[in-house]
């Protein structure tokens, strides 16, 4: 072109854009309005334009919007709604504070925020819910508990009665990625599933994603639990606790300063054990926790956060065995707002988690663990009120320590023993889009490089043809290799390096106002392998960081679904289907030695795994009697094939049920409000029982009989189903005092169903006969709670 | 026992208001396989000439005899191709005995079976074993100090990787119990064998067998066991596959055999309560 022709179309284009319609801002926090605690997921929608958006992590919003005057719909589940007009002719800052619905029980129930379905979000695969929603579930063991609530959810279940963890859509437990304040928790269950590490008086708000995982998000194959505390309240000085038959609690939250700066700090721990030391019993199991928060907001665009989280299990026998693990956690927070359209938060955290175990009469004291020094930069990109960008990096340093042996004293055989510490660095760079694209179509796409680096100071193995396990077709069964040599890495000298690519999608196609269709694909990868012989992660288990003969975990899962709310909200359905499809699951050849090996790669396999299923969810939003029925049909299964076609491979190469199958999980928790001083809920849990392996014969050797075994997993244990119940009784003396009590009452297993969590088969050693003995864990236990606060 | 095996058993014992129940339960049988017991323990202090070999089937989990297997020809050859024939006792069905067998530490040995028309084979090395160096009795012992428990003392054989074997005979107890330990923390050092009970009682002869063995009988023992339920880890139970020995049916591969073929010096040591 001319220089004339282009200084007169930059002309032109200028004077377009000066025509353009000038946008302004509006931003700010929402937040409860006694307490002044910001809320998460707050949705406000802009009634003009059909667009909309919900508050983030922080309590922040900001929409941006082309001048002109707007009507601003603010709501969120157990606050009144309000609607706001905005006059938007400028840049607006505007802070909401929302009050708590009173409930008037006479008949009616008044402008009560209920539970819907985000018809319009394409966010799927989410379970949301508030500590609010949490307390309304039957008391198990006394006080109300996360990991025993998102149970009841659709895709979620757990391995079996006792065990830790959990497992969503079919994956393991060790492929959840719990969270608490943006740091990793590695153990999520005191007392081997009895309580959730988490104390629900210091916690905010959770989120459970089993699909359609956003970008920010990544280093496990299947599900984040995210979980936040509370700040504290920034007005008055409040505690409040439980006083429990297994466990007790107690908080205490307050203004440092008044509506700027305030703590949390919570404390909780189990005394059961107690009562044994009255009959003279020197055993005891018990665990104890303590949360802490400060929380400070230096200006309008600045606010600190300083986070911490201890927790302990110790089970003692007789002083001769001692068992000790828990996690500490402590983080420091900064949120900026470079601009009223872009909020940034800059996490710095330290997590750790450690195992000991003393045997004084074997003499011997194990320690081992894992540190985590993890820095982590988000920003959120408010660019309009239809578009969203979410952008940032994160970076882990991993020292892993499996294991150091040492002798409990001088007369001990034992030999000290320093198994080699691991070192590995996780980092990753992400961004994604949420793009409303028209008024029935939203999109979520992104993308998430991930780099993990192996890096010394190690020395590895190396073997010949780079195999370390080793099929020997003279008894058919994979053995250790024998390493020819070894390579020594220096200080962080790389040791293997894997880079990743993985890309998230998601859709949603709005097709009334009631109901919408989505579909959403991700790729997620995990470098940390649990490496464990059981189902669940018992504090034995050792994570074990990706090198060159364990390589990282990949996943790709698609999901699509129907989402309904009905009858005005009263009723909501979600349908869900999902397929995942994973590389490089490992599984163990036959006599693997997981404790102690320093050789973790002569003792696995490589598989494959897949797991698909359809969940229905469906809910009665309000009323005096809500609830939701939740059914899940699924499978899991793995397959690890021979390397070559003369290896047999593990269950002759055919695919088999993992420990956590479960084709059918059905749950119905409902919740009835009789009156101010009465509330009942119930759970009804009903789930086929996990896969084992049983004997299909037995034979003599050295005088005792050995069971013989039929394929792997092929048999199931007896249905499992329990119903628990409970009941709050709120005093009506409480109307207007400043101490508020209530007991709640629950039953575990109301019918005493004797659940099997292992079925194992052994010779009886005083009559020499076979015999199959059921392992119940949980009768029916009672419990009651005084809960106090003021 | 191994010293990890421990932490399973006591996790088992802290299980809340738990419950144990023996049940019914409905088992398929499948098709019958051979398993050859192929034990040979040279007693110390002794010749060690008069060993056996028991033969047998397997059958339903839930029936109460064992099918014995007669009719087949066994023998053992040494290095020097020196033949050992074993005879099934006309009184004693499914057990065949050898008179004349001479046991030789580190020496290498091939077991022949022949049944139906199929082969089978295994080679093992007789092991050494260390000498029992002492007992001890500790009353109110055990993990929960109400149980007496006895340890016998052995040095594990210095600068080798070592395994063993152990047994103990427990007068209330209609079955033998049996562990499997590795000398990787003991290396050198003294190392024992315990045992606890709460039904021991003075004057009771509580009998403690020692065998030094291959790491392959190790790691099939340490599985076998765990498969037995003396070891059983209740709630953590590990995914199970029928264990295979180190005896290979040359005739047709897959229709293997079970059982070992295990030689050792055996120490024993028998221990009156006190």
């Amino acid at each position: 072109m001319s220089k004339n022709t282009f200084t007169i179309v930059l002309i032109l284009l200028m004077s377009v854009s000066l025509q353009a319609q000038k946008k302004f801002t509006i931003s700010g926090v929402v937040a409860d309005e006694k307490n002044k605690e910001t809320l998460i997921g707050v949705s406000l929608f802009v009634q003009e334009t059909k667009t909309g958006l919900v508050t983030n992590e922080y309590g922040f919003y900001s929409i941006t919007l082309p001048e002109g005057d707007y009507t601003l719909l603010i709501n969120y589940l157990g606050y009144q709604t309000v609607t706001e007009k905005i006059k938007l002719n400028q840049d607006l800052k505007r802070n909401f504070y929302l009050s708590v619905s009173s409930q008037q029980l006479d008949e009616v129930v008044i402008v009560d925020n209920k539970k819907r379905v985000d018809i319009r979000k394409p966010e799927m695969s989410v379970n949301k819910l508030t500590i609010q929603e949490i307390k309304e579930m039957p008391v198990i063991f006394g006080e109300v508990d996360v990991l025993k609530s998102i149970l009841t959810l659709p895709g979620v279940t757990n391995a079996g009665e006792g065990q830790s963890g959990f497992n969503v859509r079919g994956g393991g437990a060790d492929q959840n990625l719990v969270l608490l304040d943006e740091s990793t928790i590695y153990n999520s269950s005191h007392l081997f599933g009895l309580f959730s590490v988490f104390n629900p008086d210091a916690i905010k708000d959770l989120k459970l994603y089993k699909g359609g995982i956003p970008s920010r998000f990544g280093g496990r194959l299947s599900s984040i639990l995210d979980i936040y505390q509370k700040e504290g309240n920034k007005n008055a000085f409040h505690m409040n606790g439980g006083i429990g038959l297994i466990s007790s609690r107690i908080l205490a939250e307050g203004p440092i300063v008044k509506d700027k700066g305030s703590f949390l700090i919570a404390g909780r721990g189990s005394y059961a054990h107690l009562f044994l030391k009255l009959f003279d019993n020197p055993n005891s199991a018990y665990f104890y926790d303590l949360n802490t928060k400060l929380s400070y907001s230096i200006n309008e665009k600045n606010n600190v956060y300083l986070s911490g989280y201890f927790g302990r299990d110790v089970f003692q026998l007789n002083d001769s065995f001692v068992n000790t693990y828990g996690n500490a956690v402590i983080n420091f927070r900064w949120n900026h707002l470079y601009s009223d359209k872009l909020f940034s938060n800059l996490s710095m955290i330290y997590s750790d988690y450690y195992y000991g175990l003393r045997l004084d009469f074997v003499g011997f004291n194990w320690d081992s663990g894992i540190k985590n020094y993890n820095i982590k930069y988000d920003f959120k990109h408010y660019i309009t009120d239809k578009f969203k960008l979410n952008y940032g990096l994160q970076s882990h340093y991993y020292d892993f320590n499996p294991g150091k042996i040492e002798p409990t004293g001088e007369d001990s055989g034992i030999n000290p023993e320093q198994l080699d510490k691991k070192y590995a660095m996780e980092n990753a760079i992400y961004a994604d889009a949420e793009h409303q694209i028209s008024n029935k179509i939203s999109l979520s796409y992104g993308l998430r490089f991930s780099n993990f680096l192996r890096l010394g100071q190690q020395t590895m193995n190396t073997y010949t043809n780079d195999q370390p396990v080793i099929f020997n077709p003279d008894f058919q069964i994979y053995q250790s290799a024998e390493p020819i040599g070894t390579v020594s890495y220096g200080k962080n000298k790389t040791i293997a390096k894997f880079d990743n690519l993985e890309p998230r999608f998601a859709v949603s196609y709005v097709i009334n106002e009631e109901q919408s269709v989505k579909a959403s694909y991700n790729r997620m990868t995990q470098y940390l392998h649990l490496i464990s012989n059981t189902q669940s992660p018992t504090p034995l288990d050792v994570w074990a960081p990706s090198d060159r003969y364990l390589k990282p975990q990949l996943l790709d899962q698609v999901a699509i679904g129907y989402f309904r709310n009905f009858k005005d909200d009263l009723y909501s359905l979600e349908v869900e289907s999902f397929f995942k499809k994973i590389k490089n699951r490992v599984d163990y050849i036959d006599g693997a030695n997981l404790i102690a090996n320093e050789a973790i790669e002569q003792v696995i396999l490589n598989g494959k795994a897949r797991a698909y299923g359809l969940e229905v969810l469906f809910r009665k939003n309000s009323g005096r009697f809500k609830g939701w029925v939740s059914y899940t049909l699924s499978r899991t299964e793995q397959q690890v094939a021979g390397r070559t076609p003369e290896e047999t491979g593990i269950n002759n190469g055919n695919w088999y049920k993992t420990g956590f199958d479960k084709l059918h999980n059905l749950a119905v928790v409902a919740n009835y409000k009789l009156n101010e001083k009465w509330r009942f809920s119930a759970n009804l849990i009903a789930q086929t029982g996990q896969p084992v392996t049983f004997p299909n014969g037995q034979y003599q050797y050295e005088g005792i009989t050995v069971p013989v075994f039929s394929g792997r997993n092929e048999e199931n244990l007896p249905t499992y189903h329990r119903l628990d119940v409970s009941a709050t009784l709120t005093p009506t003396k409480n109307k207007g005092r400043k101490w508020q009590a209530e007991w709640v009452f629950g039953i575990y297993n109301l019918y005493n169903r004797q659940n099997a969590a292992s079925i194992t088969f052994r010779q009886n050693q005083e009559t020499g006969s076979n015999e199959a003995l059921r392992l119940s864990i949980f009768g029916i236990v009672p419990s009651a709670t005084y809960n106090i606060k003021f | 026992m191994k010293s990890t095996n421990y932490l399973y058993i006591l996790i088992l014992l802290l299980t809340f208001s738990s419950c144990e129940k023996v049940i019914d339960i409905g088992l398929e049988t499948g098709e019958p396989r051979l398993v050859i017991e192929a034990s040979i323990n040279w007693y110390a202090e002794t010749a060690g000439n008069e060993q056996k070999i028991k033969l047998s089937t397997t059958t339903g989990y839930f029936d109460e005899d064992i099918p014995k297997v007669s009719n087949a020809t066994v023998f053992i050859t040494n290095s020097t191709n020196q033949v050992f024939d074993f005879i099934e006792d006309p009184t004693e069905l499914g057990t065949y005995k050898c008179v004349n067998f001479i046991p030789s530490v580190n020496e290498t040995y091939t077991l022949t079976v022949i049944h139906e028309g199929e082969t089978y084979t295994a080679t093992e090395k007789l092991l050494n074993t260390p000498t029992i160096t002492g007992v001890e009795q500790i009353n109110d012992g055990g993990v929960l100090g109400n149980e007496t428990e006895v340890k016998f003392y052995f040095d594990d054989l210095v600068n080798e990787t070592n395994f063993y074997f152990l047994r103990i005979d427990d007068p209330y107890k209609v079955i033998p119990e049996y562990g499997v330990i590795e000398d990787r923390f003991f290396q050198n050092n003294e190392m024992f064998g315990l045992y606890f009970s709460e039904d021991l009682k003075p004057g009771d002869t509580l009998k403690f067998t020692l065998n030094g063995v291959t790491q392959g009988y190790f790691n099939y023992m340490d599985v076998l066991l765990e498969q037995t339920g003396t070891n059983s880890m209740g709630p953590f139970s590990t995914p199970t596959a029928t264990v295979r020995g180190n005896i290979i049916n040359q005739t047709n591969f897959d229709h293997f055999a079970l059982g070992y073929f295990r030689l050792s010096k055996t120490e024993v040591s028998e221990y009156v309560i006190e």
